[in-house]
This record gives C-alpha cells, sequence and structure tokens, in this order.
C-alpha cells in the first residue's frame, strides 16, 4: 500500500506548480470577480490575487487560496452591493479549486509526526491508578488543572510539570500505595453540609398541582420537589444522612411521605406528619461503598392523601382539623391545641400550600470504616500468591517486577527491578517491615517518569520511510488512553507481548472488545465532553428568576441525556450523523416533562422515539447543549451559531475585528434582538462572520436559553427561520438540520480531526490532512459507523507510527551493535 | 528565651518551638506548649464578633439593674465568672434595620457592623456597607499573614433567596469588605487551618514522619538519577520534557532541605473536617480563632454560631425543634422557653471561648486583656424581629476597657458607636462610623 501511495506522489509531483492561468476559466472569473479590490494597489483584506507579486501557485500561499473558495462557497464574496457571478460559475470554480487542492494534498508526503513524552493528566492518573490498585480514590482530584490545547487536556505539548505537582505526585503516590497495601487510613467522622438550592422567585411553592396527578413518577425522584447531590465518600464505612425538611403541606393531608435514596435505590421511606415542614429532620444511617454517588432526598407520592378540594389521587379521608386563632396572643385553648399538634399547626392560620421541599443535606462519617485493605488491591499487589504477612523475600522481585512493568506499561527490565529492591533493603535496615519495604519501592515506581509519562523510544526508520512503527507495547499504551484514559489491561499487554497486536484482524477485535467495555466510557466523558462542551452544563447557572424550574435534577438529567445517546454511539456502534440528527433520544420523567414528551413515567432513563416530536433529535435538540451555548438569562444566536460553526461545522469564526463593539453589548436603536442583528449585519466588517453564525443560532430560537421549546418569546411569536450565505433558506429547527446533513462532509472532517487530535496528544498538521481525507473517505461506505471511524485512526500512520530521528549511519551503528 | 522583637520572625520563632512537640489530639494540648512565649512583650489588639441568630429572649438576658452592681440573668449566668472583663450593654439600636425592606432577618443582620442599608434583591446585584472589622483588618493586614477570619458554624450559600425576598448573602454573612462584597463564612475548620498553616500533615508520630521523610529523600535521589541516564536514550524533543520533570526533582529536594533547615509546623493536628457534635464544632472553631490570635496569624474575625434565621435543631440540650419557628412563639411558653435553653447553651459555648481567651497569656497579660470580643445578636425580640435594645456584651479590655458593668444606653443610641469604642480600643483611630452619634464609652 505505501509503494502505490509513493508512485502516487511521484506522479503528482511533475504537474506542480500549476499556474492559475493553466485554468482559463478560474483566471477570467478571478479578473471580473475579485481584481477590482484584491489587486496590488487595493489589496483589500491584504489580498492580492492579480498582481505580478500575487500568489500563483497553491505552493506559494495554499492559505489564500483556501480562503478564497471559503468565502465564495459561503457567498461572502463578492460583497453585498458588488455584482453576483452567476452561481453556476462560482460552483465551477470552486469545485476546479477544491480538486487542485486535493490532488496537492495527495501529493504531500504524509508523515507520523512526533508526540512528545505524554504526562497523564489528572483523568489518566486516577483511571491509572484505579486499574493498577484496584483503589478508586483518585487522587488527582487535588492536583492542580492541566492545560488544555486545541480544546482536549490531554495535549503532550500542554502538559508541563511544575515542581508543586510533582510534590502532588509523592503525596498521591503515598497514599495509593499505603491504602492499597494497608487499607485507607483512619478518618475522624466529620459532616459535610449541602444545601438544597434556593430559588430565588417562587419560594413559596405552588397551590396547584400539575394536571395529570393521577399518572406521574410516584418515587418523587423526578419531580420538582426532589434534591439530589453528587457525594464522594473517601472510603467504606457506614454514613449519616440527616435531611432537613422545608414548605409545607396542607392541613387535613395525610403524612408526607420523604426518602432517601442512593443511586437510585431507596435506603428508607419515612413518615413526617406535619403542616408546616421547616426545619423538620429525618435520619437515615447507612454503609456505602468509597466513591462518587448520587444522593437524592424525594417526597414518595407528593400528590396523593392530599385533601379532597385538591383533587388528587387517593384524597385524604382525615376530618378538617382543629385551627387555633389567627392573630394576636394565643388563648389557653390555643396553647392547648399546639401542644397536641407541636409545630404542625402553622399559628398564620390554615395551610394551603404544596410546596415540600428540601431545606439541606448532612453527610455524616465515616463511621464503622473498613480499615483493612480491599482483597481486590492485596491480590494486584501480591502477585507472588502467598497469603498476607507470609511474604518471604523471594516474593520482593516477583512483585516489583510485575508491579513495574504493569505501571510502565511494559516488561520492567531486570536493572530496573534491582533499582526498586534496593528501597527493600533499605527500609529493612531502618528496621521497617518486607511489607513497609516494598510499599516504599512500589512509590518509588509510581514516581518514576516511566510511569508519570508515556515515553515512546526512539527507533530507526524503516527503509524507504521516515517513521518507525511504535512498539507493540507503545502501540497498546496509545489504544488504552485514546480509548479508555487508562492504562491497558492484562489482554492487551498479553496480546502486545505476542506481537500480534499489529495484525489487522486482531488490532480490529482489540479496538472493538474496548469499545464495548464500560471503561469506553471514558470516550463519552473527556472526547465527546470536551468537544461538545457539555461538561460545562455542571457549571452554568441559568437565572432562577427567569428559569425556576431549573434545578439539580434537570441538570442531572440533561447532562445524562447526551452521555447515554453518546455511549450508545459508542458502545453499540452507531452512525456518527446521529449526532446531528437521530430519531431517538433518552429521557426520564423529569427530562420528558421537560420537553413535554408525553408518557415518560418514573426516574429511569430510556430510549424514547423523537419521531414526532418538534424538537427532533441529535445533540441540537439536547437541553445540555441549548443551555451552554446560551446566556444564564437569555438565549443567543451567535454563540449558538459560533456553537455550531466550531463544533459541528469545522469553520471556527475568527474573533471579531478590533474596534467593532460585540453585537449584543452595543445595544443601538430598539426593536427585537433580530431586527437588531440584521442592523448588525449592515456592517460589512461584522456580516462577513454574521451572515454565517446568525442564522444558524436564529435556527434554535424555538429553545430558550435551557432548552425548552417555546413559540413565542416574551411577547413576540419566535421566528425560527433563516437563509445560510449559500441561499438555503429553512424554517423550522428540523429544517436546519436536515441542511446541517446535507453538509455532512464539513462535519466528518470536523469530527475526525477532533478524535485524531484527541488520539494522538497534538495538534494536526498540513501532512496530516492525506490521512485524515482517507479516514473520512471510507466512513460512507461503513454507514458512518463510529467503530469505522475509531479504525480509521487507529490503523492510520500517524497512530502507529512515529517520526524517526536517529539517522542512517546511527541505525547502522546500532544494527552491528546488536549482532 | 530571648526578646526578639521583629514580629514576623516573633512568630516563626513560637511556631518553630512548638512544631514536632505537640501531635496530641484536638487543640486542648495548646496551652502548655504556648505558655514560653508568655514574656515576649506583644503590642497587638485584637477584634472579634460572636454573632448568634434569631434574636435572644430579652427578660432572661438583659439585667434589671445597671451600674456595677447587678445580677447576672440565666443566660448570661456562664459568664459570671468572668464579671471583671465584661460589660453587657442594653438600650443600642440598629436604626436603619428598622426602616429599611426587606426580610425581618435578612435586613438586621445585613446591615448590623455597617449600619448600612442592605438593599432589598435576592439577586446577585447586593449591596449594604462596610462593616467595622473590616475596617480594623484594612488596617491590620500588612502586619498578619492572614487580614481577618469569617467563621460560621452553619450553611456558606450566598446566593438566592434566604430571607422573604432578601438574598442569602445577608442572613449568611457577617462582614463586608464593602458596599459590593459580603464575606463568606468558612465553616470548615480544617480549610481555616489550611489558611493559617498550609497543608502540612503533622499527625504521624515523628519517628514515621521521620522515616518516610527519609525514604523520600532516598527516591527522589534515585529518580534524579535513572532519569538522567533515561535522558541518553531519548530524542531531544523528550529530553526537554524531562529536563521539566529533572527541575521539579530537583525543587522539591531545595524545598525539603530547607524545611528541615527550618521547619514550620502548626501547633496541632489538622482538623479532619466538621465535627459531627455542634458543641465540639463551636469549640474548634473558637480554638482556631485563640491560636490565630496567638501566634499573631490575624486580629480579626467575626463568627456566626448560626447563619440569621437559622433552623438548626438542638436536640443534645431537649430543643429537636427547628430554632426560627420556636422564636416566633407568639408568648407560647413551652417555645419560649425551648429558645431561652438555646441561648443559655450558645452563652456556655462563648464562655469557654472566653476562658481560653483569658488563660492563654500575651504580653503582660493574657489574650483576653489585648481583645475586644463583642458578642450577640441583630434582632432582641426574635418573635417581633426587633432591631431595638440589642442583646449584646463585650468582653475583653483591649485598649482600656473596664468591664465589669451593665451600661445602658439612651433607647435607640445607634450600636455604631459601640464600634467607634471598639476600633479605637484595638488602636484604629476613627472619630465616626457609619450613623454613629459619637463614642460609647466602655473605658470609665
Amino acid at each position: 500500500m505505501f509503494r502505490d501511495l509513493t508512485r502516487l506522489i511521484v506522479g503528482a509531483v511533475s504537474c506542480l506548480p500549476f499556474a492559475l492561468a493553466e485554468s482559463p476559466e478560474v483566471f477570467s472569473f478571478v479578473q471580473n470577480n475579485c481584481a477590482g479590490c484584491h489587486n496590488g494597489k487595493v489589496k483589500s483584506g491584504d489580498i492580492d490575487l492579480v498582481s505580478s507579486k500575487s500568489p500563483k501557485t497553491f505552493d506559494e500561499d495554499r492559505g489564500t487560496w483556501e480562503k478564497v473558495v471559503e468565502k465564495l462557497k459561503t457567498g461572502q464574496m463578492p460583497p453585498p452591493g458588488m455584482p453576483r457571478p452567476p452561481v453556476v460559475a462560482t460552483a465551477s470554480v470552486t469545485k476546479w479549486l477544491e480538486s487542485e487542492f486535493a490532488r496537492q494534498d495527495r501529493a504531500v508526503v504524509p508523515d507520523a509526526g512526533r508526540v512528545r513524552a505524554r504526562r497523564l493528566n489528572k483523568t489518566e492518573y486516577n483511571n491509572t491508578i484505579r486499574d493498577l490498585l484496584g483503589i478508586d480514590i483518585q487522587p488527582a482530584d487535588s492536583f492542580p488543572a492541566d492545560t488544555a490545547a486545541y480544546g482536549f487536556d490531554n495535549i503532550s505539548d500542554a502538559l508541563n510539570l511544575t515542581p508543586a505537582l510533582l510534590e502532588n505526585y509523592f503525596d498521591a503516590a503515598e497514599r495509593s500505595v499505603r491504602t492499597a497495601m494497608f487499607g485507607p487510613a483512619l478518618l475522624k467522622p466529620s459532616a459535610v453540609h449541602y444545601s438544597a438550592p434556593v430559588r430565588v422567585n417562587n419560594t413559596r411553592g405552588q397551590n396547584s398541582l400539575p394536571k395529570d396527578l393521577f399518572h406521574y413518577d410516584f418515587t418523587g425522584l423526578s419531580t420538582i420537589h426532589s434534591a439530589h447531590f453528587i457525594h464522594r465518600f473517601p472510603v467504606d464505612a457506614e454514613y449519616s444522612f440527616r435531611i432537613v425538611l422545608n414548605g409545607h403541606r396542607p392541613n387535613q393531608s395525610e403524612p408526607s411521605h420523604p426518602a432517601f435514596f442512593i443511586d437510585g435505590k431507596m435506603v428508607k421511606e419515612f413518615e413526617v406528619d406535619a403542616t408546616d415542614l421547616e426545619g423538620q429532620i429525618v435520619e437515615v444511617r447507612t454503609r456505602v461503598t468509597a466513591g462518587e454517588h448520587l444522593l437524592s432526598a424525594t417526597y414518595l407520592k407528593p400528590y396523593h392523601g392530599l385533601p379532597p378540594a385538591y383533587n388528587g389521587p387517593e384524597p385524604s379521608k382525615r376530618p378538617p382539623e382543629a385551627l387555633i386563632s389567627l392573630r394576636g396572643k394565643l388563648s389557653e385553648k390555643d396553647i392547648e391545641t399546639m401542644r397536641k399538634y407541636g409545630t404542625k399547626i402553622k399559628t398564620d392560620g390554615l395551610e394551603k400550600r404544596v410546596d415540600n421541599r428540601f431545606e439541606s443535606l448532612d453527610v455524616g462519617g465515616p463511621f464503622h470504616q473498613v480499615l483493612a485493605a480491599s482483597p481486590v488491591s492485596l491480590k494486584k499487589v501480591y502477585v507472588c500468591g502467598h497469603a498476607a504477612g507470609k511474604h518471604v523475600d523471594s516474593c520482593v522481585r516477583v512483585i516489583l517486577k510485575d508491579f513495574a512493568g504493569r505501571a510502565f506499561r511494559r516488561p520492567a527490565t531486570t536493572a530496573e527491578v534491582e533499582q526498586f529492591a534496593k528501597f527493600v533493603t533499605l527500609a529493612r535496615k531502618q528496621g521497617d517491615s518486607l511489607e513497609e519495604g516494598i510499599a516504599t519501592a512500589l512509590q518509588a515506581v509510581l514516581v518514576s517518569p516511566n510511569f508519570l509519562y508515556r515515553i515512546e523510544k526512539d527507533q530507526p526508520a524503516a527503509v524507504g520511510s521516515t517513521a518507525s512503527p511504535v512498539s507493540g507495547y507503545e502501540l497498546a499504551s496509545r489504544l488504552s488512553y485514546f480509548l479508555w484514559s487508562s492504562m491497558p489491561d492484562a489482554e492487551l499487554l498479553r496480546v502486545a507481548g505476542q506481537g500480534t497486536l499489529r495484525q489487522p484482524n486482531v488490532l480490529e477485535a482489540q479496538v472493538k472488545r474496548m469499545l464495548r467495555d464500560p471503561k469506553s466510557v471514558a470516550l463519552v466523558e473527556n472526547f465527546a465532553g470536551q468537544w461538545l462542551q457539555f461538561k460545562n452544563i455542571d457549571v452554568v447557572r441559568p437565572d432562577l428568576e427567569r428559569f425556576p424550574m431549573f434545578e439539580e435534577s434537570l441538570r442531572q438529567a440533561m447532562r445524562r441525556e447526551t452521555e447515554l445517546f453518546i455511549d450508545n454511539l459508542v458502545r453499540n456502534d452507531g452512525s456518527v450523523l446521529e449526532l446531528l440528527d437521530a430519531k431517538y433520544t433518552y429521557l426520564n420523567e423529569r427530562l420528558a416533562r421537560f420537553y413535554g414528551i408525553p408518557d415518560v413515567i418514573g426516574p429511569e432513563f430510556r430510549r424514547v422515539d423523537m419521531t414526532n416530536s418538534e424538537r427532533g433529535g441529535g445533540v441540537l435538540a439536547h437541553a445540555s447543549i441549548l443551555t451552554v451555548s446560551s446566556y444564564s438569562t437569555r438565549t443567543s444566536p451567535v454563540l449558538r451559531g459560533k456553537w455550531i460553526l466550531e463544533n459541528l461545522l469545522n469553520a471556527p469564526p475568527p474573533p471579531p475585528p478590533p474596534g467593532v463593539p460585540p453585537l449584543e453589548e452595543a445595544k443601538a436603536g430598539s426593536g427585537t434582538l433580530r431586527q437588531q442583528m440584521e442592523e448588525h449585519r449592515k456592517n460589512p466588517a461584522c456580516a462577513s462572520c454574521h451572515s454565517r453564525m446568525d442564522p444558524l443560532g436564529f435556527g434554535l430560537e424555538n429553545f430558550n436559553a435551557i432548552g425548552a421549546w417555546r413559540t413565542v418569546d416574551g411577547k413576540s411569536p419566535v421566528d425560527a427561520s433563516g437563509t445560510l450565505p449559500d441561499g438555503r433558506t429553512f424554517k423550522t429547527p428540523v429544517a436546519l438540520k436536515s441542511l446541517l446533513k446535507e453538509d455532512r462532509a464539513a462535519f466528518l472532517d470536523g469530527l475526525t480531526e477532533k478524535l485524531m487530535i484527541y488520539a494522538l496528544g497534538r495538534g494536526v498538521e498540513r501532512h496530516d490532512r492525506p490521512v485524515l481525507a482517507s479516514i473520512t473517505a471510507k466512513l460512507p461506505a461503513s454507514d458512518y459507523k463510529f467503530s469505522q471511524l475509531v479504525l480509521g485512526i487507529v490503523n492510520s500512520l500517524p497512530f502507529q507510527n512515529r517520526r524517526a530521528t536517529m539517522k542512517v549511519t546511527e541505525k547502522v551503528t546500532q544494527a552491528r551493535a546488536s549482532k | 528565651m530571648n526578646y526578639i522583637t521583629s514580629k514576623h520572625l516573633n512568630r516563626r520563632t513560637l511556631l518553630r518551638g512548638l512544631g514536632a512537640a505537640i501531635a496530641l489530639p484536638m487543640l486542648d494540648a495548646m496551652r502548655p506548649a504556648f505558655a514560653a512565649p508568655a514574656k515576649i512583650a506583644s503590642q497587638a489588639r485584637r477584634v472579634a464578633v460572636v454573632y448568634v441568630p434569631n434574636g435572644i429572649v430579652m427578660k432572661d438576658w438583659k439585667p434589671t439593674e445597671t451600674g456595677t452592681d447587678f445580677a447576672y440573668t440565666r443566660i448570661l449566668k456562664p459568664l459570671e465568672p468572668f464579671r471583671q472583663d465584661i460589660t453587657v450593654l442594653s438600650g443600642l439600636a440598629n436604626n436603619i434595620a428598622d426602616v429599611a425592606k426587606g426580610g425581618g432577618h435578612a435586613k438586621a443582620a445585613g446591615s448590623f457592623l455597617s449600619g448600612a442599608e442592605p438593599k432589598y434583591t435576592a439577586g446577585p446585584d447586593v449591596r449594604a456597607g462596610v462593616t467595622f472589622d473590616q475596617i480594623a483588618a484594612q488596617r491590620f493586614a500588612s502586619q498578619t499573614r492572614v487580614a481577618s477570619l469569617q467563621l460560621g458554624c452553619e450553611d456558606a450559600r450566598m446566593v438566592g433567596n434566604c430571607d422573604t425576598g432578601s438574598s442569602c448573602a445577608y442572613t449568611n454573612s457577617l462582614s463586608w469588605k464593602n458596599a459590593e462584597t459580603p464575606l463568606a463564612v468558612e465553616v470548615n475548620p480544617r480549610s481555616v487551618f489550611e489558611r493559617l498553616f498550609g497543608t502540612v500533615d503533622p499527625s504521624l508520630p515523628a519517628d514515621v514522619r521521620a522515616r518516610r521523610a527519609f525514604y523520600r529523600k532516598s527516591i527522589l535521589d534515585q529518580t534524579r538519577e535513572n532519569t538522567q541516564s533515561l535522558m541518553t536514550s531519548l530524542g531531544a524533543d523528550d529530553r526537554r520534557k524531562m529536563d521539566e520533570y529533572l527541575t521539579g526533582i530537583r525543587e522539591v529536594e531545595m524545598r525539603i532541605a530547607l524545611a528541615e533547615k527550618d521547619p514550620l509546623t502548626p501547633p496541632s493536628e489538622k482538623p479532619s473536617g466538621i465535627p459531627f457534635d455542634y458543641a465540639e464544632y463551636v469549640k474548634l472553631m473558637f480554638d482556631l480563632q485563640v491560636i490565630a490570635f496567638q501566634s499573631d496569624l490575624t486580629r480579626v474575625s467575626t463568627m456566626m454560631l448560626g447563619r440569621e434565621g437559622s433552623v438548626r435543631t438542638y436536640p443534645e440540650i431537649g430543643v429537636p425543634d427547628p430554632h426560627h419557628p420556636l422564636t416566633h412563639h407568639r408568648g407560647h411558653p413551652d417555645f419560649i422557653e425551648k429558645v431561652t435553653k438555646i441561648n443559655c447553651f450558645h452563652v456556655e459555648l462563648f464562655a469557654k471561648f472566653v476562658e481560653k481567651l483569658k488563660a492563654t497569656p500575651d504580653g503582660d497579660g493574657s489574650l483576653l486583656d489585648h481583645s475586644a470580643i463583642l458578642y450577640g445578636c441583630a434582632l432582641s425580640d426574635g418573635n417581633a424581629h426587633s432591631n431595638f435594645d440589642l442583646p449584646l456584651l463585650v468582653a475583653g479590655h483591649a485598649g482600656g476597657l473596664r468591664g465589669g458593668q451593665h451600661l445602658a444606653s439612651e433607647a435607640k443610641t445607634p450600636v455604631a458607636n459601640l464600634f467607634v469604642q471598639l476600633l479605637n480600643g484595638v488602636g484604629v483611630e476613627v472619630e465616626k462610623f457609619s450613623d454613629s452619634t459619637g463614642l460609647l464609652n466602655l473605658r470609665s
């Protein structure tokens, strides 16, 4: 295959450089339509297309010609007001130029490129410690944040190391090894306080109830009465949960039933017979495993057992209650009544509100902490088969060889093992136990650059090539950090050790196995989360005055929808085009009610058909995406348009030219946002970008700033129509998505490029273009399956190879030396 | 011990002296250990505010008689042993809160220490005024490691509606750096500790610590050697990465060497978090203030035993009901009794703080001699949200505060008059603060 490519290159080279005049059609097109401004004298936009100094060939200035194509294709040039060439002529010219680009790209000598030693980022460090030692203590959480580049936090050049971070590595190594070998440190019980979100308005809750009272989530998990918190438990232990209630339940109601859930499973149901719930407390104690868990407090069947006047299900059978006088000092009788009922009776009068909610949750603990090391961790460390406490000196090297080998992701050399064994001797000389000695050695392994960095050894280039294949183990690491953000597992290391990983069928089987593995969730969280920015849903703060329905369970549900959607794509090998538009999504009751989708009852997520919904499918219908691309108080067609250009169409707009006020701060004139924007676009400096951004954003105006469907904005009806620069028009979000699907080539180019950057840990260069193009070109034949995209990258030259730096003479010397 | 006048050296020396010796649980161990520096003359004066929420039952707080010869009431009783160190105040008012708009709790706490009207809003556009403690904090900022501490034993949220359309910033914080900047309370003792002392963990036995430090040094040593030899097999670009790593190794080695030469170890075990027991929690927060004052790490602190409008329950003293609803007792004797119990409990906890300050030597006297501690609430009768005749007292003698009396002011005397005295007492000379009409003289 490489040989074919070489021949092709040689063939192509003879055609270059081309002279623009070779195509009389293009030449006259430029003369007639561009030269008026873009000549040697005027040089509008600093671009000169016709003088003697202008670039005549792509080699001289490919960038300029690419800009020409883009401006023509998007209809930005010639500028409004100037005569337009016939559409057919423009199409013909851009087509010719593009085919010349492609021809030239094919002529570029592909180059594997070089990625410098890659330091594990925080996520990779946490995952690697988890898989290496069998403990999930997330030691990197307290490390300083990693720097990102090209939109991702796993880029080699950006991952530098500071002395402070190195100190963190030493602390984390000590803590991780000690937890794995001797169990977690004994923690003193302490309390963590969570306040339930407070509404700016609307704290007085509702007197009216939802309409479909007989058909709702009886667990309360997806109702607005619930409160949800994600808590990280430091160790396996018992914890106590103290839930403070708030709000009201009408007089004469049956008792309310608060309940506490961990990860969606009910831990305990309580009964509180009170009207005024402010400050009422329920408590439960239970064992919890270390790690992150979702804690939820809800009211079970909150609309059941209300007084008959509420017309709810199973109304209360209680008689109306005795009331105390409404105003003034309490009578003796009132005091008697209050003694009987306690704070259940609000002295202000008859309670009608149904706004039972939560004030706070306190997590106390750990109590009765499990102090022993987990059997899983002990097994990972003590591989020589002895029971705990019976280790003998001969075990030391067996243990160290295995551990260092896994930590370095390649077999440890004898010299390395001996180096680490010295620490065991050292510790024993200090009077410490064999186990303490091993612990010291393991810590040394975890601060070694061979662990903290993925170092790839230089190899001589293959004959007739500038690149050399990375070793089997290095390839295994590239795969596992690409797909799992973690170290290779035993199976992958085994295959790498056998030397068969590079065989196409073996490699494909491994990739498919890894994508099906739950650990591939790393691609959802780290790749897609950063690419589509939906991770930001965790930190956005929509204005609660305008969007009182935005609370924690909705935020969680929004994130979950996108995660499940992409996870399905990854693990069940869906078509990547579904990101643009899909017939389905994943909803629970909370999110379905928010979307206005009927008959989704209960807190659990399920696949829901969206073909009959105006929302449609794909990530542009996900509230998470629509929220992160909005302001906290309102939508911004500019932000959303920019989001689409950057993330879906691979055409990030340049920053606004200096001296131009951002539109939405200009606030010049009045009228609707749309009118203001049209005004703004009259300025040619703004028009070139805004004519691309704004229509895309306006196409999503049917979604408000937290992604709910709307047909009116304030008092005016929503107008979601638009015209793209190339003249195509649409009237609804669904129609806009159809147009985007027509632009799938740009989408696929962008996705492939982003995934390549993420996989390689470096930016893409000109020499990567033919590689990217060939990966994208193969996608239609495989129904755009995600696995084929991944395989395209995994099988590519830059993923499998590394540019060689050794000169031939060195290579020869080395070859001689090895003989 | 030699007399050392430089404040910086003074503190460092003091802490170094304590270092390894104290690894005892909690902070009780601190007193004997801190006995040594007693001879060092200290010019530092400290000011603190200890705040309790939801008003106080006035009939059991306010002494009937005025002057020096007065009987301690039921709620004040735990403070009687410190009679000569305390001035009980009555008649002072937070006048602006009475006319301001907003929730009764929010406007009281939101204006208490500034006398400025809190803007009625639940949005992010909160506005009140700089508080008197922050005037002192700005004055001392250059002389201490931490300008001021804001501590709390409940909640810390600063946004949203906490009281009938008033922002949580008003009810949940006490100090305001300026009119737009409320200072959130720190509720986690561990964070307070780390703010004062950094992130060292002194809880391990000294010999274990020493051995682990020794191992770490050997690991550093060997890792440096291995990395140097690894570099020879790498390309130039990878070598640059390893250079960065080696620089890190050398820097860590240097830091360890420096720390060995001049150890600065905090004088206690690091708190692991918020204690489960409320009394223990409050005590720990008070202890941290004592340490901070004594080591001259800061001279200004404010602390909220609960956020204003608190719904904390106190089952440990027989009050399982939430605090705030109880205070709207409307004359119900059972409810009033329960509120009184809470008021007593708070004063008991405060008395231990006063006791500790009095027992801690400082310069030519005790910490209490050189401190002015304001205790009280921005509401008197919680049932009526009254802003008049506030339940307040001042402990300590900073700047010659006299103590031993119940000083009754004329009704509606601005509480700012007291703040003028407190500021002058700690050496911040001001003639006027906020709506003050003079200086409330506590020296004679």
